[in-house]
């Protein structure tokens, strides 16, 4: 797969990443309102790169997590464990 | 930083098996913080990724062999 494949999914791991440490730390910091608006911003942000992602490489998610809007591809290769 | 003490165990005359002489333990930084304060500073959402953490004040990593 090209480059870009990688990076936008490296992005979206890293983005992904920072949203399981701030879910935790709000687990026990429900009325922290800085990290709270860090979370909902790096909410927003995932949306858009996971949208963008799957407008080229089709779907991340399967049961309807995520559309497919270019034929169905979620049986299609490449499959995470060979890119 | 080393996150790592080391303290000897007692060895005596009747040991099963041969001596440890030295254990290591670790003692990572969430042992000494306690309640999280708000507003630590933060390392950017790569550097997290990498370090497994997203706060520098947390960062406790773990050495590879030191031969």
């Amino acid at each position: 797969m090209e480059e870009q494949y990688y990076a936008m999914l490296h992005e979206l791991q890293a983005v992904d990443f920072v949203l399981v440490e701030l879910n935790l730390y709000l687990d026990t910091h429900p009325w922290d309102t800085m990290a709270l608006q860090q979370f909902n911003e790096m909410a927003q942000k995932r949306q858009f790169l996971a949208a963008q992602f799957e407008q080229c490489y089709g779907p991340l998610l399967n049961f309807g997590h995520s559309a497919s809007p270019h034929g169905w591809r979620w049986a299609m290769p490449p499959w995470p464990w060979q890119v | 930083m080393n996150q790592f003490r080391v303290y000897c165990p007692f060895i005596g005359p009747f040991d099963p098996c041969p001596p440890i002489r030295e254990k290591v333990y670790s003692t990572p930084p969430n042992l000494f913080l306690g309640f999280q304060p708000p507003g630590l500073p933060q390392f950017n959402a790569h550097e997290a990724l990498k370090l497994g953490t997203l706060w520098p004040a947390l960062y406790s990593p773990y050495p590879g062999k030191q031969t």
